[in-house]
């Protein structure tokens, strides 16, 4: 990692230290003073988008080591979500079972089921991987929507709040801390894990799967613990979704959704910690921008109702195009020249 | 030159500018000169836009039309803070926070898949709303959320009355086949038909299913041809229905039976999809009344439709969401005059707007309005209407769908 001039490593623990300039820490210490205090001043709408943005980070993070650092490519993640999503729901709400408790299943049913839909991943790659992760999509919802005695099928499935200990989050303030909080710990998870042996087989399994296997990487245990920790993560967020929505349907899940977390990797930048989070809030952000796009011209402008509604849609693909187009390497590229040419400033080189 | 000064000073800048803007971003706009303000979120985006669209073009050109017109409700306007949701799940629950934290008093949404993602945190706030269409899971148990109209589950049990009555000439328990789209629009179809096809004497031979993309049901419907059913219920949306419709005539299998169509599918965009000559005869039912019908608000309606929204003129989703404006306006007409506008809450208006409502006729464009304690839904009436010669024409007068109490089966999801 370049560091800034005139800091240096003396020690195998400096450098291994994410955080190791002062003003690294200060910045760290801002931000999380600034979580810590954000419902203070944040409305219900605004905390409402942060707790989906923090939900879909988790479940972004996890699709990232899946496939950013990994190479499996995955178009079945909103199925693996939706695992999650369920076994929260049917425990909390059927067995009456504790939060935690939901949440840790829904974790390790969702990695299970991912590993099992893994499995194909030593015989294939690429497009045809893709292809064998989608009937995971498929699969998943048409069993959930079926099997309605437990999940409750195309009716849906009331959710109960999350509560730890007599505390019930229902506020959206008291979510956000709850959501908030894993989403920390799941980024600080998938920031070491990517420094670790797993981590440094997975991206040694994607650049090329070949030289992995000479160099003794053993290919299908680390596709699928790949597959375990991507879907683990994803069934994490599915049950703080669930929670936090308090109701549950097949229709939160479309393989629309699993398009759209690609695309978040492929935006924040696939293989990179800071990619999800930036990917997640560009594309969180421009959705809650495009919903008033529409009315706040059609009352400047003084538009029959619904003329604007159209230029959502456009601006939405356009952006995303763009995007792809001028900055193909992700947002965490983009900071990660801007922090060098901090450094560097004023000089060019 | 020590660049940690400049980037300390742009944190501290941007902090500052963050926390002083957002809540001027977030905050509640209080309504100013005695507005009330009301959230829509409408779906006029996404895989249900031919639906919503007109939805949206009606109610927001009802609510035009009493601001200008009748000068709002009790003198005061009404301010609308409506939201493109796009048919998206995950946009719906942050809809529903924004128009809490914009103080609106009530919310509406189009469908019942969008109410479904709103719902729960609404109930948890006790933020009134009501779908325009809407499925059992909604109302039952009756919380903090409405039904404008009968639900998917009411549109079945009104349908099969009907047919039993009027059409049935056979001996013994007829047969049905039904033909659902996956998701609560087919199913509460279904679940009406498992509370009460023993009670009625109907036998349900199949239950097939489709998606909203569909793009031929040949097969499903030969499974069904074997069966020999005496009727095929569709609940589903205009396009899959008119699939289902076509590959039926495809098969022989139409005429012959008698199709029957639940109110999310049953519009003009049905004839137009499958055509005329497709689907004359089809049985439908809805909770509206049919465009040029001579009621009250027929005329205004057809004013501002031809007005602002000419290509919406024929659709009968328009009607439902004039009504609704008239709904809404009443409601709030209600609270008002029971509370006084600046005592309004949203728990005032759910107690004194809602609750209070009691055979309001929506200007004759469906059955009255009315709330009664346990039962969520509005109104409880629908129409059967069936296309002759292209056109949806009535055939029946107002059916009251009967009350199921789905909460008090085992097998009801929730």
């Amino acid at each position: 990692m370049d560091l800034p001039s005139g800091t240096r490593n003396y020690t195998y623990a400096q450098d291994m230290a994410i955080f190791r300039t002062k003003t690294q820490w200060a910045l760290l210490a801002a931000l999380m003073v600034f979580l810590f205090t954000a419902p203070l001043y944040w409305g219900n709408y605004w905390l409402g988008v942060a707790n989906l943005i923090g939900i879909t980070i988790i479940a972004v993070t996890g699709l990232n080591i899946l496939t950013g650092y990994c190479g499996q490519l995955s178009i079945g993640h909103a199925g693996f979500i939706a695992v999650g999503a369920y076994t929260a729901a049917v425990l909390t709400n059927r067995f009456e079972l504790p939060f935690l408790i939901g949440l840790i299943s829904a974790g390790l049913t969702a990695g299970v089921v991912g590993m099992i839909f893994g499995i194909p991943s030593l015989r294939v790659k690429g497009f045809y991987l893709a292809i064998s992760t989608i009937a995971a999509q498929f699969i998943i919802l048409w069993v959930i929507n079926h099997w309605s005695s437990l999940t409750g099928g195309f009716t849906g499935i009331s959710v109960p709040p999350a509560s730890i200990g007599g505390i019930s989050f229902v506020s959206q303030g008291s979510q956000f801390y709850l959501i908030m909080i894993i989403t920390v710990l799941v980024i600080f998870f998938a920031k070491n894990l990517a420094r670790t042996r797993p981590g440094r087989a997975f991206v040694a399994i994607r650049d090329n799967d070949l030289a992995a296997q000479v160099m003794g990487i053993n290919l299908f245990r680390y596709k699928l613990i790949a597959f375990f920790i991507g879907c683990f993560l994803a069934g994490i967020a599915g049950s703080l979704l669930a929670h936090w929505v308090g109701f549950m349907s097949g229709e939160h899940f479309t393989l629309m959704d699993s398009i759209l977390y690609i695309g978040m990797i492929i935006i924040g930048g696939a293989g990179t910690t800071l990619g999800p989070i930036f990917g997640v809030i560009f594309i969180r952000m421009l959705q809650q921008g495009i919903t008033f796009i529409s009315p706040v011209m059609e009352q400047t402008f003084a538009l029959p109702a619904g003329f604007t509604t159209g230029i959502g849609p456009m601006v939405f693909g356009l952006a995303i195009v763009l995007f792809l187009i001028l900055e193909p390497r992700g947002l965490a590229h983009r900071w990660a020249l801007f922090k060098a040419s901090y450094r560097l400033w004023p000089f060019s080189y | 030159m020590n660049l940690k000064k400049p980037l300390k000073m742009a944190v501290v800048v941007g902090m500052a500018l963050i926390i002083a803007i957002v809540p001027l971003v977030s905050g509640g706009c209080a309504g100013d000169g005695g507005k009330v303000k009301v959230g829509f979120s409408i779906c006029y985006t996404g895989p249900a836009a031919e639906k919503g669209r007109p939805m949206g073009d009606g109610k927001l050109d009802c609510i035009k039309y009493i601001n200008e017109e009748m000068g709002g409700v009790a003198g005061h306007q009404i301010e609308v803070i409506w939201r493109d949701n796009g048919y998206d799940a995950a946009k719906a629950p942050t809809i529903v926070n924004e128009l809490m934290a914009k103080d609106c008093l009530l919310f509406t949404t189009c469908s019942s898949g969008m109410m479904t993602a709103s719902m729960e945190i609404a109930n948890r706030a006790e933020f009134p709303g009501f779908a325009v269409f809407s499925a059992p899971a909604l109302t039952h148990p009756p919380q903090h959320i409405y039904g404008q109209m009968p639900d998917y589950g009411d549109d079945w049990a009104a349908f099969a009355e009907y047919y039993l009555e009027n059409i049935w000439q056979g001996t013994g328990k007829p047969k049905m086949a039904m033909h659902l789209l996956n998701n609560s629009t087919g199913y509460g179809a279904r679940d009406a038909s498992k509370a009460l096809a023993d009670e009625l004497g109907i036998e349900i031979v199949a239950t097939e299913e489709h998606t909203p993309t569909t793009i031929s049901e040949i097969e499903s419907l030969t499974r069904v041809k074997a069966l020999e059913p005496d009727i095929l219920y569709i609940s589903s949306t205009p396009q899959p229905t008119s699939i289902i419709v076509k590959n039926a005539v495809e098969l022989g299998l139409y005429p012959g039976i008698t199709i029957g169509c639940g109110h999310a599918s049953f519009t003009s965009a049905l004839v137009e999809l499958a055509g005329d000559d497709v689907t004359e005869g089809v049985y439908g039912v809805f909770p509206t009344v049919n465009w040029g019908d001579n009621v009250p608000a027929m005329d205004k309606m057809t004013e501002y439709c031809q007005k602002y929204h000419p290509d919406d003129y024929g659709n009968m989703d328009y009607i439902t969401c004039w009504a609704e404006g008239l709904i809404v306006a009443e409601i709030l007409r209600l609270a008002i005059e029971n509370v006084g506008v600046d005592n309004l809450t949203p728990q005032a208006v759910e107690e004194y707007g809602f609750k209070k409502l009691n055979n309001f006729d929506a200007g004759g464009l469906h059955g009255p309005v009315t709330y009664s304690p346990g039962d969520n839904r509005l109104s409880k009436s629908v129409r059967v209407f069936q296309v002759q010669s292209g056109e949806i024409t009535p055939v029946s007068d107002w059916v009251e769908a009967p009350l199921i109490k789905y909460e008090d089966f085992d097998w009801f999801g929730r």
